[in-house]
């Protein structure tokens, strides 16, 4: 058996036994279903939230005092102009007109004070010079009242004979429409891999822990090289979060087929590579942000002697990721710029600024050279790792990380 | 010295330092094949550090060794099974699971290491405990199971560092048979320890070990042969003018009422033994004790440095 093909079984004979030992255990349900732990808060805390929104909304009006004769024609018009409002959030509330009573200042200071709706904005006076009072939040509902009262001006001035114009609307391809969707499903590509590595990848930091607790590390470091039982560590995490997205993956794929055609038209991926390859990519660079992360992390981990020398290690963790996020959305809104360059040369956000290519440009040899690239940066934190652990905490005596060394002479037996 | 291609483990000049220390200093060895080798030393000798050395575990400093014929002790860990000090198994692992894992680490396929545990778990009497998990067995046996996964694969080379220390006398007992088990098979037995019963029981050849230096390399009986065996002596009468026939160094022996010690001279016992007889002294009691490892082991290592790993 040559080398290559003897460090590979030994990697995966430890990756199975780190695959079963988490897989096989009840903590890992919780891990699994963490997603809906999760969403179950975030659906109850929405429903509440949504649920005081709605009241509000649902009493909101806007205010017209306009007479009798004028009240037709503003109404016809709010039925107009609202239909370009594309969710209901986004419109006014609904328009309430009220026949002028005595002096229209004061009926409309009164009608902030009306039991039956919440007044956003109450427009009186005349409609060539409209006075309209707005409360909190009710700017944008008065910039409408004056839309409303020049629009219903109009119409009275050409005696309700304002033209309608149908535009005959055509969708264009290869615009620049099209290059938004990309930047879109680039900055998708983007946060699914730093969503996907940042659940997963930063698990590997305590997994030689284990061994160091329990004194294995000498057996598997007499068997087996250490940079096998890294790679060996790092494949077995890779198979629970594999497993992990799998499971996700197919509820999340089920429940998308449930979408209505419009909505799932409108939540499509556009890459510039094609989606096969666009699917293939991102697969792919989520593997290699795993690696590339993951062995950063475990080699980090490796040096930790203590659980609490490994927590203190999250917050570390945690920055350096949003910086690679941060550096490779950067890249992606300015697909040309040397920022770009940067975060695809740079190796740990190398993964997530490629995904983000594969959407806004079709060449693909860039990318076969980032994933070489990538590897090569794998195998560089793996063997950089597996000689500091050796160094640190092989020898006989306490085992110290690298950051403490040279205060004291080992203690071998 | 057997050279590097036929002896199970070669060292030469092995050095290892640990910052400023010096802690596996120029440490020759060879080991035969299908021997026993035993490597004694006090604590702090250096013999874990050798043993990771010569395993590969930690690269040395100086020197060269080489296991099995390899120069390079990875390409032969398939044929090793190795003991470490620090005993360490998965404690929710099943035993038959460990033992088939440390084969599989060594290249033995799955099911044919959890046959093989199962078999032997059966023999070394834990056949009870082939599903039990780690956790629930005692230390002894947890240590034992270890053990068990070191010799799965059958290697040609088996290397245990302090294997008997926690272990109480029965799996002591069981564990040298063990030893001399793996040799019939013709293994080679590569062993550290401070309890110099064990290996003067079943050592062929051994290497003491003290400050990072190789002090002794040879059999038992060489080691032995360090020191003079010591005569033990009661006459039929005593007399103080015994002492003028007497060696010089001999001295009154109270244990033996008015018996006599003193070296055995180095042209034998027999002459003197004549002239005490025609001087009328008579024999009531005569005793020739060979020295044992551990006086020897004193001996070369030192007073200080033995009394240390004795206490």
């Amino acid at each position: 058996m040559n080398n290559a093909a003897r460090t590979l079984r030994q990697a995966l004979t430890i990756a199975r036994r780190d695959f079963i030992a988490t897989v096989f255990t009840p903590i890992f349900l919780l891990f699994l279903f963490a997603p809906v732990i999760m969403g179950s808060f975030g659906a109850v805390g929405g429903m509440g939230a949504a649920s005081v929104a709605d009241g509000r909304a649902d009493k909101a009006r806007i205010v017209a005092i306009v007479p009798d004769a004028a009240a037709r024609t503003i109404a016809e018009a709010d039925t107009r102009l609202r239909a370009v409002f594309r969710r209901d959030e986004e419109a006014p509330p609904a328009l309430v007109t009220l026949r002028p009573a005595g002096d229209p200042a004061a009926q409309a200071r009164a009608a902030f004070s009306a039991k039956d709706y919440d007044a956003s904005a109450v427009l009186y006076g005349p409609l060539e010079r409209p006075q309209v009072l707005y409360g909190p939040r009710g700017r944008r509902a008065a910039d409408y009242l004056g839309l409303l009262a020049a629009d219903t001006l109009a119409a009275g001035r050409l005696d309700g004979a304002l033209p309608r114009v149908t535009a005959v609307q055509t969708a264009m391809a290869g615009s620049a429409a099209e290059g938004d969707n990309r930047r879109q499903s680039a900055s998708f590509a983007v946060f699914g891999v730093f969503l996907l590595n940042l659940f997963l990848a930063s698990q590997v930091v305590g997994t030689m822990a284990e061994e160091r607790n329990n004194k294995v590390i000498e057996v598997l470091a007499a068997a087996v090289p250490l940079e096998s039982v890294f790679l060996g560590k790092l494949l077995g995490m890779f198979g629970v979060a594999i497993l992990f997205v799998c499971f996700w993956g197919t509820i999340i794929a089920q429940l998308g087929m449930l979408l209505p055609p419009q909505v799932a038209s409108a939540l499509a991926i556009q890459a510039a590579v094609g989606m096969p390859a666009f699917v293939a990519l991102f697969v792919t660079y989520f593997t290699m942000a795993y690696l590339l992360l993951g062995s950063a992390f475990l080699v980090v981990g490796a040096q930790a002697s203590t659980p609490r020398e490994i927590q203190m290690l999250a917050l570390p963790i945690s920055i350096l990721q949003m910086g690679m996020l941060a550096l490779a959305l950067a890249g992606t809104a300015r697909p040309d710029s040397w920022l770009a360059v940067l975060a695809q040369m740079f190796p740990l956000s190398s993964p997530f600024a490629m995904a983000g290519r594969a959407a806004t440009s079709p060449t693909l040899w860039p990318h076969v050279a980032a994933i070489a690239w990538q590897l090569l940066w794998v195998t560089i934190f793996i063997t950089l790792g597996a000689r500091l652990f050796r160094r640190g905490v092989l020898q006989s005596g306490s085992a110290r990380p690298f950051w403490k060394r040279g205060r004291r002479a080992d203690i071998p037996n | 010295m057997v050279t590097s291609n036929e002896a199970a483990v070669f060292a030469e000049h092995l050095v290892k330092r640990f910052g400023e220390r010096r802690v596996v200093d120029g440490v020759d060895l060879s080991v035969p094949r299908g021997a026993i080798y035993g490597v004694l030393g006090p604590n702090g000798a250096g013999k874990t550090t050798t043993l990771r050395t010569v395993l590969g575990i930690i690269e040395p400093d100086e020197g060269r060794r080489s296991v099995l014929g390899h120069f390079s002790p990875r390409e032969a860990s398939d044929r090793v099974g190795y003991l470490p000090e620090e005993r360490g198994l998965y404690p929710s692992m099943k035993a038959r699971d460990a033992i088939a894992f440390m084969g599989a680490l060594r290249g033995l396929d799955r099911r044919t290491g959890r046959a093989r545990a199962a078999e032997m778990m059966e023999a070394a009497g834990l056949g009870h405990a082939v599903d039990a998990k780690i956790k629930t067995l005692s230390k002894g046996m947890a240590q034992l199971v270890q053990l068990l996964g070191s010799i799965v694969h059958r290697p040609d080379l088996l290397v245990l560092d302090e294997p008997f220390s926690g272990l109480d006398p029965v799996n002591q007992e069981k564990l040298e048979a063990l030893i001399l088990a793996e040799r019939d098979r013709g293994a080679t037995v590569l062993f550290s320890t401070h309890i110099m019963a064990h290996a003067e029981r079943v050592c062929d050849r051994l290497a003491i070990i003290a400050g990072g230096k190789r002090r002794f390399e040879g059999t038992v009986d060489a080691a032995r042969g360090t020191l003079p065996s010591r005569v033990r002596y009661l006459p039929t009468r005593p007399d103080p003018a015994i002492a003028a026939i007497l060696p010089h160094d001999a001295r009154p022996d109270g244990s033996v009422g008015d018996g006599w010690r003193f070296q055995l001279p180095d042209e034998g016992i027999e002459g003197l033994l004549v002239t005490l007889i025609d001087r009328g002294y008579g024999i009531a009691g005569l005793s020739i004790e060979r020295p044992s490892l551990h006086d020897a082991f004193v001996r070369i290592v030192g007073r200080d440095a033995a009394g240390e790993q004795d206490a």
